[in-house]
């Protein structure tokens, strides 16, 4: 087997062994600028606010910023990774509330909100800065297999 | 300007319901799928690895969900690019608001069916709303767009509203 492995995938949640008030284990990640470059390249993004520090204070950043678009692919990962790889995701919502810094812990959180019998499950998720403060707003549907 | 002037010129607000481009069809290919994950930290097998991918139920690999949204843009000179290091609209189709910056906002997704390395995808983008709002730091447009991303079977694979926030 060549691949890599995920460090956080922690096997295959079921459907059975979910109830609505469960919490999703937290993930905590923190942006090098190097990440950001290399985030702004893989999606040909030349936004300047995201690596050009003087120019993101001409726009009244004190840093550059941590892109919206990444944190909504870390949300994914946060909610893929609870799942398992035979969970399927549905939907996906997420705002961008406040601004994420580089260097700075970003913690992703969630609970189960509801849990419909055909086994599809209803979260909220959500991203903190290290002060608690919510920066992205989200939720999701997805669909867990059964035990056999 | 008066203060009664809308942010949103009758112009731009005829385009709401019409598409702001000619559809996009790109091959996305497994390595740039690898690349987004990568740059994101995603090491998912699914992404990265066939066998993986086949038995979480799979045909093959997969494309990350949300790496759609920039699968398909179209690559652009470097010399088209404003200060801010934006690209200067390109659609066929623009409209343009009374405002100084546009922010992201957020984005509502459905996936309806999986996305393959190696699917051909076409999106089409139209303008859906604009609704002008006040806030704390005084009145802004939010702006809805939404694709719809279709691959090489014509099955509509994903959805994205994408909100920004124009002020």
């Amino acid at each position: 087997m060549s691949g890599p492995i995920s460090g956080v995938t922690g096997g295959q949640r079921f459907i059975d062994d979910v109830a609505e008030g469960d919490e999703l284990p937290p993930m905590v990640k923190n942006a090098s600028r190097a990440q950001l470059f290399l985030f702004s390249a893989a999606t040909n993004n030349p936004h300047r606010i995201h690596y050009d520090r003087e120019y993101a204070a001409t726009e009244g950043h004190p840093d550059v910023l941590v892109h919206g678009p990444l944190q909504g692919a870390w949300l994914t990962q946060f909610i893929s990774d609870w799942m398992g790889p035979r969970g399927r995701l549905l939907t996906l919502t997420l705002q961008n509330r406040g601004r994420a810094f580089p260097e700075s812990d970003l913690t992703f959180k969630g609970r189960v909100k509801a849990v419909r019998p055909e086994g599809i499950v209803e979260l909220e998720a959500w991203e903190e800065d290290a002060d608690g403060h919510v920066l992205v707003p989200g939720t999701a549907t997805v669909r867990l297999p059964r035990r056999e | 300007m008066s203060q009664t002037e809308s942010l949103v010129p009758d112009e731009a607000r005829e385009m709401i319901g019409e598409p702001l481009s000619e559809p996009v069809t790109s091959t996305i290919t497994a390595k740039e799928a690898q690349r987004f994950a990568y740059a994101a930290g995603d090491l998912n097998p699914i992404y990265f690895d066939e066998e993986a991918a086949r038995a979480a139920g799979y045909e093959t690999l997969v494309v990350p969900p949300t790496f759609l949204a920039w699968a398909l843009a179209p690559y652009r000179p470097a010399t088209e690019v404003r200060t801010d290091g934006l690209y200067r609209g390109g659609g066929a189709r623009t409209f343009k608001l009374r405002v100084q910056r546009v922010m992201f906002g957020g984005e509502e997704w459905d996936f309806l069916t999986p996305v393959y390395a190696g699917d051909t995808i076409t999106s089409t983008t139209r303008l859906k709303d604009l609704e002008e709002k006040v806030g704390g730091s005084g009145p802004f447009v939010l702006q809805t767009t939404e694709t719809t991303f279709m691959n090489q079977e014509g099955q509509i694979v994903a959805r994205v509203r994408g909100k920004s926030i124009a002020r």
